[in-house]
């Protein structure tokens, strides 16, 4: 039961980031995450980093009280959302931006498709226009795309 | 015999390193005083820890094993153990750097800090009683946010990978400080003040304070070889 709600918090997280990403990154605190689109901010450390904590926090909160009840469901949620975070990190720093030649010749239009749609978004420089907010679900669109080309 | 047991595990920690240093492909003796005034820095607040959890009787040094040279309650070797244990660690941090290309591991380093915060954090918060524990899992929490927020290092996943492989060294020196293998433990604990999970006889705070300690030395490291060497490229 546990690890199914681990799972479900897991597939869950992709539609709060959508939400989040569009409603609330470029909502109300655009102002942090403007500089992940534009790089205005000067130095290392971009303001989109405070995002970190946005999803560390209620993650440690979520597993400190559900450990204090015998483990119960807010553990396995908070270890949800951890999971997805960590695949986060992983797909967006290591396949998506390339850091190891991870599927770099890949084929697959899944992963080919996944990339555009980052790109896509990132295309956008301002607050009100975007695409693509989510994250690990990609367009239809994208994959068919990719699927007809792959059929040519 | 016995009572050079901890010296010795010191001095064979560090004389491969040392004689190592001077070879011409590794040539790390150039980098010794960048190393020694980072090492120094660093002890200080962990011998400080170390000072006032002998007081507390968290731990406790067993003398049948020591030179008997005492400083503020800490055997000689204790102090000592500070300067030589990074030294090793250092040194094959180094090695590591120079031999092998790398860099994409910075591409763990969010995943890294993400997933180790969260788990510090938590077990702070669960075990505010264990004093041990409690301090072990704060320190290397506010290193980590200190390291990848506020200094942006880049060098966190290469450090941490270093570190899993300088575990084959730790588990024997450590190992045979806490008992494994000797009849009496060299440093004892008090088992109320940490969670008992143990990797042969080694607490696995060790472990954990270890790692921030490594971390701590090699960015101190970073910034004297900086000023040492301005020409190198910062790896």
């Amino acid at each position: 039961m546990n690890i199914l709600i681990m799972i479900l918090t897991f597939c869950l997280m992709e539609g709060a980031t959508w939400l989040i990403h569009k409603y609330i990154m470029h909502g109300f605190l655009w102002i942090l995450h403007k500089d992940h689109h534009d790089h205005s901010n000067e130095g290392a450390l971009e303001k989109n980093d405070y995002f970190f904590v946005i999803f560390a926090l209620p993650t440690i909160a979520l597993m400190y009280f559900g450990s204090l009840h015998h483990f119960n469901y807010l553990f396995f949620i908070g270890l949800g959302i951890m999971l997805y975070g960590m695949a986060y990190f992983f797909v967006h720093d290591i396949f998506i931006h390339q850091r190891i030649k991870l599927f770099a010749n890949t084929n697959h239009r899944y992963f080919l498709a996944m990339r555009r749609a980052h790109k896509q978004h990132h295309k956008h420089l301002s607050k009100e226009e975007g695409e693509c907010f989510g994250f690990l679900f990609v367009p239809f669109k994208y994959l068919k795309m990719y699927h007809n080309s792959s059929k040519k | 015999m016995r009572q050079y047991t901890y010296i010795l595990i010191l001095f064979f920690t560090v004389i491969v390193c040392f004689i190592a240093s001077f070879d011409k492909r590794i040539k790390f003796d150039q980098y010794f005083l960048p190393f020694l005034k980072a090492a120094i820095i660093v002890a200080i607040p962990f011998i400080s820890w170390d000072i006032w959890f002998t007081l507390k009787g968290i731990w406790w040094f067993n003398f049948d094993y020591t030179l008997g040279i005492q400083l503020f309650g800490l055997p000689i070797e204790e102090w000592l153990f500070f300067i030589s244990i990074p030294f090793a660690c250092v040194f094959t941090y180094y090695c590591m750097n120079n031999f092998f290309r790398w860099e994409h591991l910075i591409g763990f380093n969010n995943i890294l800090v993400f997933t180790s915060i969260i788990v510090c954090s938590v077990i702070a918060l669960l075990h505010p009683h264990q004093t041990y524990t409690l301090v072990t899992a704060i320190s290397t929490t506010v290193t980590l946010i200190f390291l990848h927020f506020i200094v942006r290092a880049t060098w966190i996943s290469k450090a941490s990978l270093t570190y899993l492989i300088l575990m084959l060294g730790f588990l024997p020196v450590n190992g045979i400080l806490t008992g494994t293998g000797i009849d009496h433990p060299v440093v004892n604990y008090n088992s109320k003040t940490f969670l008992d999970i143990r990797i042969l006889t080694i607490p696995i705070e060790d472990a954990v304070y270890g790692y921030t300690q490594f971390l701590l030395v090699i960015y101190f490291f970073y910034q004297f070889r900086k000023k040492r060497d301005q020409k190198l490229p910062l790896k």
